[in-house]
């Protein structure tokens, strides 16, 4: 006789804090059905007074605003009447612009119709392993003209959320993640420790060894990391567990990605979960499908979420991101999702369209079943 | 805070050693934070074990450890000069090998073992072809254009443990294995978060990797070790006695207590390990062992013989039947 385990938990995405937004806190119940334990969790910002995060996109959560059943996603026929609705794109980039390190077909003159009808284009990944403006420079490599300024990487949003709380100058930030993460936040003016580097270090278990860790890490960033090891985990484990009000901040939770063209990858939902079975713990998160980044860019733009469509491969990141923000969706098929796996039953998310890729906008053509 | 009086768990303190102590036949003990803290034999163990051997008492190890085989760990109690032989050991490496067996996990599949040395040898015991193990921590990852990470198409599942060598070739590996290969089995030895494998602090658990591999799969696993009752079937048919009849020693609530308590079984909570009073009086803790105590010295009378200097002080309280068992010095 053998139980088997179900627990799930919901995530914590945090939300920009500004006094424009109404603010609630939700607890969460993190139910681990094996062990019996019921712990509520309250999770608070010790540098301010004010909690400030909006539990959703999640698919096991219930959404305030999305009780209602949506209508099935439509191949999308008419995409002029699609791009004459909105005033900007959100595009996701692996599995919709390129994938690995190879473009897909079309994307240059699609972008650039695009930006001929006038709209703002913007990029917003959960790919953490680099930084806006190695991004930039990757969109530049591909023959693609985007600015620094119409990126948005996990990376950016890690270090954008701390800046957002006023996340004190004075305490280190602790990375398990790749050098994109390292970038933001020396950018963004916070000192941190660990990342690459820390892949080289070796654990010894043996009597009267103990890894002394920093007091004053304040917060921990977990994103994708191909070098993660033994060293890490403990070391991320030891400053969350016992540094008073440190942070477990997740870049993203997806878990495969495109790192390559020719297959899928672990992604950073691999790492952050390793850390949620040490601590047991959920992280803030602040990429795809929390609506941090879509906040941000919503006020640093100025746009209104109604004039936005999102574009993304993937429906539990992308969609329900773009779903979260109260933009219209467009999900492509040059991705993750196969068109079986959007009509699967077992499939919740629908979005407003969908179709082949992304160059469909400029031939007018309609997706075959 | 819970007093002992509103609280279920019963402090052991002076009592009727005999009565109830005569109601137990056979005591389980974990291993880590009960017997030992990484490689350190916790104080008065070894006396303890001898004192119920020769009261008749049968005894088994079932640890959720699955970084050692059965045989190993007999090796590692006999380095700490106590004597055990293999087939008192319960280890989850084993459990998860007997689990394969009674499923009839077909010979030709081959399995893949996310953990350490332990795990390949029980299933190497048990007929099966593991790949994976220690070596492929030294493995490193290429992620360039054209590079297809390969993966064998014949493993048929995947067991997840503690794993120190923990690495993105691992968790790639596995994740494949897991959505790539048709009805690829998902196995956790455990889920602990964190374990005592130095004596000095706590180091990530089984359940890290067993999470990260959650993450990448969006899967849950079979659990074969505390608290499933997996383990428990082996006992039972091992002892021949009720599970009445058996209590289980054991320092986390969540894995030794509920497994103990889920078959039947009496419970004691030690203090020596990860769990401490206040963790146990905690007001959202609703897992309440029979009994707790700490592992102590001390020197008192009783009314058994005494013969060594150091004590093991187990009290039980419960029914109106109080019982001590100890040792003092002369």
């Amino acid at each position: 006789m053998l139980s088997a385990t179900s627990s799930k938990a919901l995530s914590t995405s945090a939300t920009l804090f500004n006094p424009i937004y109404t603010h609630r806190v939700f607890t969460q119940n993190l139910d681990f059905k094996l062990s019996g334990f019921k712990r509520i969790c309250y999770y608070s910002n010790p540098f301010t007074q004010l909690v400030s995060f909006k539990c959703k996109g999640n698919k096991f959560s219930r959404m305030a605003s999305n009780f209602s059943m949506r209508a099935s996603a439509q191949p999308l026929k008419n995409p002029d009447e699609l791009i004459d609705s909105v005033e900007t794109f959100i595009f996701d980039c692996d599995g919709v612009i390129w994938k690995g390190d190879k473009l897909i077909d079309g994307v240059p003159e699609t972008l650039d119709m695009l930006r001929s009808k006038g709209k703002r284009l913007v990029f917003v990944t959960n790919n953490s392993t680099k930084s806006r403006k190695q991004y930039g420079k990757k969109f530049e490599s591909l023959g693609l003209n985007v600015s620094e300024e119409e990126i948005f990487a996990s990376s950016f949003a890690a270090a954008a959320y701390l800046k957002s709380i006023n996340f004190p100058k004075d305490k280190k930030i602790y990375v398990i993640g790749e050098d994109g993460i390292l970038k933001e936040l020396e950018l963004a003016g916070f000192q941190y420790l660990g990342g690459p580097v820390d892949g080289d270090k070796k654990i010894e278990l043996k009597p009267g060894f103990m890894m002394e860790h920093d007091k004053n890490v304040g917060a921990v960033v977990v994103g994708f990391d191909r070098y993660f090891n033994y060293y890490k985990v403990q070391y991320g484990t030891l400053c969350i567990r016992e540094n008073p009000g440190c942070l477990f901040i997740a870049t993203n939770r997806d878990a495969v990605t495109h790192l390559t063209d020719a297959q899928e990858w672990a992604g950073g939902g691999s790492m952050v979960g390793a850390l949620c079975g040490s601590t047991r713990l959920e992280p803030l998160v602040v990429g795809k499908p929390s609506t941090f980044m879509m906040d941000y860019l919503a006020h640093k733009f100025g746009i209104l979420k109604s004039q936005i469509c999102m574009v993304g491969d993937r429906l539990d990141t992308d969609i329900l991101f773009g779903q979260n923000g109260g933009c219209k969706t467009l999900l492509v098929l040059s991705g993750v999702t196969t068109l079986s796996a959007l009509h699967s039953p077992s499939n919740s998310i629908q979005p407003d369209f969908y179709t082949n890729k992304i160059s469909d906008f400029l031939s007018l053509k309609a997706v075959t079943a | 805070m819970l007093n002992d009086e509103t609280m279920k768990a019963k402090f052991l303190s002076h009592g009727h050693a005999k009565e109830l102590f005569d109601s137990i036949e056979a005591f389980i003990f974990d291993c880590d934070g009960v017997i030992w803290k990484g490689d350190t034999l916790i104080d008065g163990v070894s006396q303890t074990l001898e004192m119920l051997r020769s009261k008749g008492k049968k005894l088994a190890f079932v640890t959720n450890n699955s970084t050692k085989s059965r045989r190993q760990y007999a090796k590692k109690f006999h380095s700490l000069g106590i004597s055990v032989p293999e087939d008192e050991i319960f280890c989850s490496s084993f459990a998860a090998s007997m689990y394969l067996k009674s499923i009839n996990f077909p010979q030709d599949k081959k399995v893949y073992a996310f953990g350490e040395e332990g795990m390949l040898e029980e299933l190497e015991l048990a007929g099966y072809t593991g790949l994976g193990g220690p070596e492929d921590g030294k493995k490193v990852v290429e992620l360039k254009a054209n590079s297809l990470f390969e993966h064998d198409k014949s493993v048929g599942a995947v067991v997840v443990g503690l794993d120190q060598y923990i690495n993105y070739y691992k968790l790639q590996y596995a994740t494949l294995c897991i959505r790539e290969n048709p009805g690829c089995l998902f196995i956790a030895t455990n889920r602990d978060a964190v374990g005592n494998m130095t004596d000095l602090q706590e180091w990530p658990g089984a359940g890290c990797m067993v999470a990260a591999v959650c993450g990448s799969t969006e899967k849950e696993p079979i659990v074969v070790g505390k608290p499933s009752t997996f383990m428990m079937e082996f006992l039972l048919k091992k002892f021949n006695v009720t599970s009445s009849r058996m209590c289980m020693v054991g320092d986390r609530l969540d894995t030794d207590i509920l497994f103990g308590q889920s078959a039947g079984c009496k419970t004691l909570l030690v203090l020596s390990g990860v769990t401490t009073q206040s963790i146990l009086q905690d007001p959202s803790n609703e897992i309440q062992p029979d009994y707790y105590t700490e592992i102590q010295i001390q020197a008192e009378k009783t009314g058994f013989k005494p013969k060594e200097t150091k004590v093991f002080n187990i009290v039980f309280v419960g029914n109106a039947m109080l019982c001590e068992i100890h040792r003092c010095g002369s």
